[in-house]
């Protein structure tokens, strides 16, 4: 079976600085693998044990993020395929046009597994895209993954629901956190997969953009983000009303 | 004909949110607002605009690669400025794939929609909330609308069409639908929490508390004595270092010092308020909102104060 | 003295052989894995013996007890023959045969006790009936070897009988040399290893100046033969004596480990069907491994110098390297990665707690004389900041100048380290040598027992030589300097428990400090049974901290109940992991004691 999954080196937003002016510093911000993908990447491992092949990692980013690229390969992944281009730049259909040439050029794949967004942006369009691309069937949300021969079924998670869904190998499919317990790489391991093979291509080459605009990102502002310490007095009464105002004006009450 | 800005939802209460978010573009781009159905006419949702039916698809079951290919097959015909969804998991999905189809641009998850009458605005939240984008498609766009961003729009008269896309099929066939357990706590999904600790004298206690979260539309937590030693509740409501990791918009501390155990696994939560009887209690420091005061009291108040809110 | 009749000759030269097949064994096993019995050795031995059997250990007393009538009896029996008139080596040896019958008889007595609780506890764990029948096997070899050395003693005194005596004697002679030369030249070659020497399969150093090919490192176990020889020798040595499991804080608890059963069970593994090539992991449970607290109560109990711990952290490795961790764990260490704290806090943000109390960093005051080695704990969680501030008041106080790291401390590696993530744990550590180095420190301090350990014992191995003194060591020498003075009506009327920390009593020794800090700061000092270098856990070491065992009572609920029997309102603790453990016991349980490190105790009084 051959597995391509797709991760992505992503802003590590607890580390995240702001500027002096209220926008992030996204130039050498600290990056990491995305905390879904690393469900994606165990799923594909999982699948891996069960019906042998080959897990291939594919990825656009920037050279600083060939780390993530690394870990996925550390976690046991066999090789990786690093389509560069500038992430911030670019939207979620340009990144998914880039993941689905590159797949193109490497053959076939039986399933492609994606996370359900990736932990910085959080869009959860490229994984539907990159189905829609590659021209297979789809199923997003993935909690639970069953292959038999060239059949597979998928639960899906969904806001109150879960549904069980046929379909046949090809398919693509986006993963939810609660479908494994992802594999931690030692520090070791990811020494040792230096040596498992990535391939590099350019990302403007294999699928050039043309005039194609896309969604552009106008400003960033951080939002406050250091807890408020509001002591509340006042009565039992008093006092739980002044919270729920101040809850209400917060926006989060339900 | 002027330009149309659409509106699609596979959830009724939802795509009536989105019709309020449409009106705002359709205002800023002199474009008229069209609540798509397909398959069948859904009632139920109404908006500031006419409705637009989509026939060919079985009404039934429109999973999302249908509904993504129906509205890709009448946009191209139809050439609408913009389709807004509801930014639900299969509305994430039709979105995507319904942009991927027309190889245009979708913003994901927006609320303070606008136009400039060449393509629209929005804002979103991202790097888990911290920092909020401000980012712009040209027109022709796809969008899916934050869900709970905006108020549902009133029913408004509005001319009715039809266009027959053609049967539309699924290479993925839907076998089962069961509802998640209502009673099943999904702390990691909650949007409120409720969270006890030792500050609750007695199990039973914890009813007020489970009273209180249900009133707040959330779920019951708590710090680890109340699972691991006490066993007052199941291990799946511990939060904390040993448990779960959670990050509602609000966390409301009950009864709970505040050890570092306990707020490693909740200090991503957007608001959070705390009841201690101790005011050195470091939860405090943690905490946006706090009351120095007995729970036992504090949350009778609070159920009072909501119920005459609602 | 008996006639030399062919009868006596005859048992005569059995004693002989038996004791030379002894020495033997000793000396071959010995010389095959190149371990000096010298007598520098051997004097050093002894004198660690009297040391240990000042804790008051009653298996210490049996240790010394048979040791010495062992001894006493087979010099008795060499010379026997040849004493003739020197009654008086006989008068000696009846004089010492007195004390040790009474040590052997309290010997017996407590290994009855051991057997019956090793054997429910065996049960109890699910051990195979295999397993079962060689335990009962070890244990009765050891209760026989103590009824014949008491037997023997006894004879001393009935001279008729001296041919009955030297076969008594031969038979324990047989009886050891079977089964105690191993654990005698264990002992022997590692007496005096300290508790908290931790093998590090490889330096991260070596790797990263391409001197070490990472491809060959290997850093768990998982086939029996891949152990050192050193480690396979100690786990051979196992001869059942039951001291760790009566000391280890998990097996009190109810958790899925006993650190004697998991150490036979590996000892056992060899001599299965598949012998050393037997996967360890395939007797071993994971929560068994992840049971263990690192106290290090077995090691420093075990009478035989087994080194449990070793066994505990080559097979945690083990389990890291084949992803066997749940979310808690892989949390963690994903955590140290990422943010280098174990919480995942943004570590930029670790010095907030110092802010508005005019704390220097070192960056802004380089000459500082100490740097104050805050930890992860006392930076982060809102209750344990308030050791640290306690310790700058303090600092302050008495003038002693110091500065903290601030933004630029990380974590110090232990959690990596106990996890059995030996590679993160390395980096950890240098990135902190090299930072510690590139501001010239010198003399550093720590509030939490974990990093004061692996700064003061790990860390020179990777090249970090620092000064390193507990925050108990400091104050306490603070107050005694009399550069910090506690006026007498300042001393805190409450009665107080110290509960000592295992890294730093038992790892380091430093429990006099802590005391004479609350001699000096409150009126009523008590104490609990365990208490110094044989105290008990609170349950967080080991990285327990962050995951969770299956387990029929918390360790820190043991504790408490401990404290509480005391009749103390106040626990005192030097750790801030156990200042945690222990107020989340002392709220379960209603107790109403409060819990506070000792440097809030005596801030409090200046």
């Amino acid at each position: 079976m051959k597995i391509a999954v797709c991760v992505k080196h992503a802003v590590d937003e607890a580390e995240l600085k702001i500027g002096p002016g209220g926008s992030p510093l996204l130039a050498g911000a600290a990056g990491k693998m995305s905390t879904f993908d690393k469900n994606a990447v165990e799923e594909g491992l999982r699948l891996k044990a069960a019906h042998q092949g080959e897990v291939v990692v594919f990825m656009v980013g920037g050279t600083e993020s060939k780390k993530t690229l690394k870990e996925a390969l550390a976690m046991g992944a066999d090789r990786g395929v690093l389509v560069t281009a500038d992430t911030v730049a670019i939207d979620a259909l340009r990144t998914a046009t880039m993941l689905a040439a590159a797949m193109k050029r490497s053959g076939r794949f039986d399933v492609v597994i994606c996370s359900e967004g990736a932990s910085d942006t959080y869009t959860g369009q490229v994984p539907p895209m990159v189905g829609e691309l590659l021209g297979i069937p789809y199923v997003g949300y993935a909690r639970k993954i069953e292959i038999d021969g060239k059949a597979a079924k998928i639960e899906r998670s969904l806001e109150d629901s879960v549904e069980s869904v046929e379909a046949a190998v090809p398919f693509a499919t986006s993963v939810v956190s609660e479908i494994n317990d992802p594999r931690y790489p030692t520090l070791i391991q990811i020494m040792q997969a230096s040596k498992k093979p990535v391939e590099e291509l350019n990302g403007e080459e294999i699928a050039p953009a043309g005039s194609r605009r896309g969604v552009e990102v106008l400003s960033m502002s951080s939002q406050p983000t250091a807890r408020k310490h509001v002591m509340i007095d006042g009565s039992p009464d008093e006092a739980a009303a002044k919270l729920l105002d101040a809850l209400s004006k917060e926006g989060v009450l339900k | 004909m002027s330009g149309q800005v659409w509106v699609y939802s596979e959830s009724e209460p939802v795509a009536n949110e989105v019709a309020t978010a449409a009106a705002a573009v359709a205002q800023g781009a002199s474009a008229e607002v069209r609540m798509v159905d397909i398959g069948s006419v859904r009632p139920a949702t109404r908006g500031s605009g006419g409705r637009l039916l989509l026939k060919g698809p079985a009404g039934h079951e429109v999973s999302p690669a249908v509904a993504a290919e129906a509205l890709a097959r009448a946009a191209k015909d139809l050439a609408p400025l913009a389709v807004l969804l509801g930014a639900t998991r299969d509305g994430r999905e039709v979105a995507s794939r319904l942009a991927a189809k027309l190889g245009i641009g979708c913003m994901a998850e927006v609320a303070g929609l606008a136009s400039d009458g060449q393509g629209m605005t929005g804002e979103r939240n991202v790097f888990a909330g911290k920092v909020v984008a401000k980012v712009r498609c040209q027109f022709p766009a796809v969008a899916t609308v934050k869900v709970g961003a905006y108020p549902k729009a009133a029913a408004q008269p509005g001319e009715s069409q039809e266009k027959d896309v053609g049967p539309v099929s699924d290479q993925t066939k839907t076998v089962g639908r069961e509802k998640k357990p209502a009673g099943a706590v999904d702390l990691r999904s909650a949007k409120v929490i409720v969270s006890a600790g030792r500050g609750v004298k007695k199990k039973e206690d914890l009813a007020i508390l489970a009273e209180l979260a249900t009133a707040m539309r959330g779920a019951l937590g708590c710090s680890r004595p109340l699972s691991a030693d006490l066993g007052w509740l199941p291990e799946e409501h511990h939060i904390g270092l040993t448990g779960v990791t959670v990050k509602p918009d609000l966390y409301l501390a009950v009864g709970i010092s505040g050890q570092l155990q306990h707020v490693a696994g909740m200090k991503d939560s957007k608001v959070v308020a705390s009841i201690n009887t101790d005011k050195d209690a470091p939860i405090f420091q943690a905490s946006d909102y706090g009351i120095v005061g007995d729970l036992y009291q504090v949350i009778p108040a609070l159920e009072r104060a909501l119920a005459a809110r609602r | 003295m008996a006639g030399l009749d062919v009868g006596y000759l005859a048992a005569y030269a059995l004693s002989l052989a038996s004791v030379a097949a002894f020495a033997l064994a000793g000396a071959s096993l010995a010389h095959r894995l190149s371990i000096s019995l010298g007598p520098g050795r051997v004097a050093g031995l002894g004198r660690d013996e009297m040391r240990r059997l000042r804790t008051g250990d009653p298996v210490f007393l049996m240790h010394l007890s048979i040791a010495l009538g062992v001894g006493v009896t087979i010099a008795d029996a060499i010379i026997a023959p040849f004493m003739g008139g020197a009654l008086l080596l006989l008068d000696i040896f009846r004089a010492a045969s007195v004390p040790l019958v009474a040590g052997l008889v309290v010997a017996f007595g407590w290994r009855v006790q051991r057997y019956s609780q090793s054997m429910r506890i065996g049960r109890g764990l699910g051990v195979t009936e295999g397993f079962a029948s060689a335990s009962a096997t070890l244990q009765l070899v050891l209760m026989g070897a103590i009824a014949l050395t008491t037997s023997e003693l006894v004879l001393l005194w009935f001279p008729a009988l001296g041919w009955a005596d030297l076969l008594l004697g031969a038979l324990r002679n047989t009886l050891i040399t079977i089964y105690y030369a191993r654990p005698s030249v264990n002992l022997i070659a590692k007496f005096d290893r300290p508790l908290h020497s931790i093998r590090a399969p490889f330096n991260l150093a070596d790797v990263m100046a391409g001197k070490t090919d990472p491809e060959a490192i290997r850093v768990g176990v998982s086939k029996v033969s891949e152990f050192p020889a050193d480690q396979s020798l100690s786990f051979d040595s196992c001869v059942e004596i039951g001291a760790c499991e009566a000391s280890c804080p998990a097996t009190a608890a109810g958790r899925p480990l006993s650190p004697r059963i998991l150490v036979r069970k590996v000892s056992l593994l060899s001599r299965t069907g598949t012998g050393r090539e037997s996967e360890v992991l395939s007797s071993v449970s994971e929560d068994e491994l992840w049971s263990c607290t690192s106290c290090g109560a077995c090691v420093a109990s075990c009478p035989v110098s087994v080194k449990h711990l070793d066994l505990v952290y080559d097979l945690r490795r083990e389990l890291v390297s084949k992803g066997r961790l749940d979310k808690e764990k892989s949390g963690m260490l994903a955590n140290l990665a990422q943010s280098q704290n174990p919480y995942g806090f943004k570590n930029s943000t670790r010095a907030a707690w110092a802010e508005g109390l005019g704390i220097d960093t070192l960056s802004s005051n380089p000459k500082a004389e100490y740097l104050y080695w805050v930890g992860c704990v006392s930076s982060f969680d809102q209750r344990a900041q308030r050791i640290a501030k306690a310790l700058s008041k303090i600092l302050k106080g008495a003038g002693v100048s110091f500065a903290i790291l601030g933004a630029e401390e990380m974590c110090v590696g232990d959690p990596a380290r106990r996890l059995g993530e030996e590679g993160r744990y390395q980096e950890l550590v240098f990135q902190n040598i090299e930072k510690l180095k590139s501001y010239g420190v010198k003399k550093i301090i720590a509030t939490c027992p974990h990093c004061f350990n692996a700064l003061k014992n790990e860390y020179p191995q990777f090249g970090g030589e620092f000064e390193v003194v507990y925050h108990t060591q400091l104050i306490s020498d603070l107050i005694r300097e009399g550069r910090l003075s506690i006026p007498p009506e300042k001393v805190q009327k409450i009665s107080v428990t110290l509960h000592d920390a295992c890294y730093a009593s038992r790892y380091n020794s430093v429990f006099d400090q802590p005391r004479a800090m609350l001699k000096a700061s409150v009126d009523d000092l008590r104490e609990m049974g365990r208490r110094k270098e044989k105290t008990f856990c609170c349950g967080a070491g080991g990285s327990n901290y962050w995951f969770k065992v299956p387990q029929q009572e918390s360790i820190a609920g043991i504790r408490t109940q401990e404290a509480a029997g005391t009749g103390a309102k106040t626990i005192a603790t030097e750790c801030p992991f156990c200042l945690s453990m222990l107020d989340d016991a002392t709220k379960v349980s209603n107790s109403g004691m409060d819990v506070r490190d000792v440097a809030e105790i005596v801030a409090e009084c200046i």
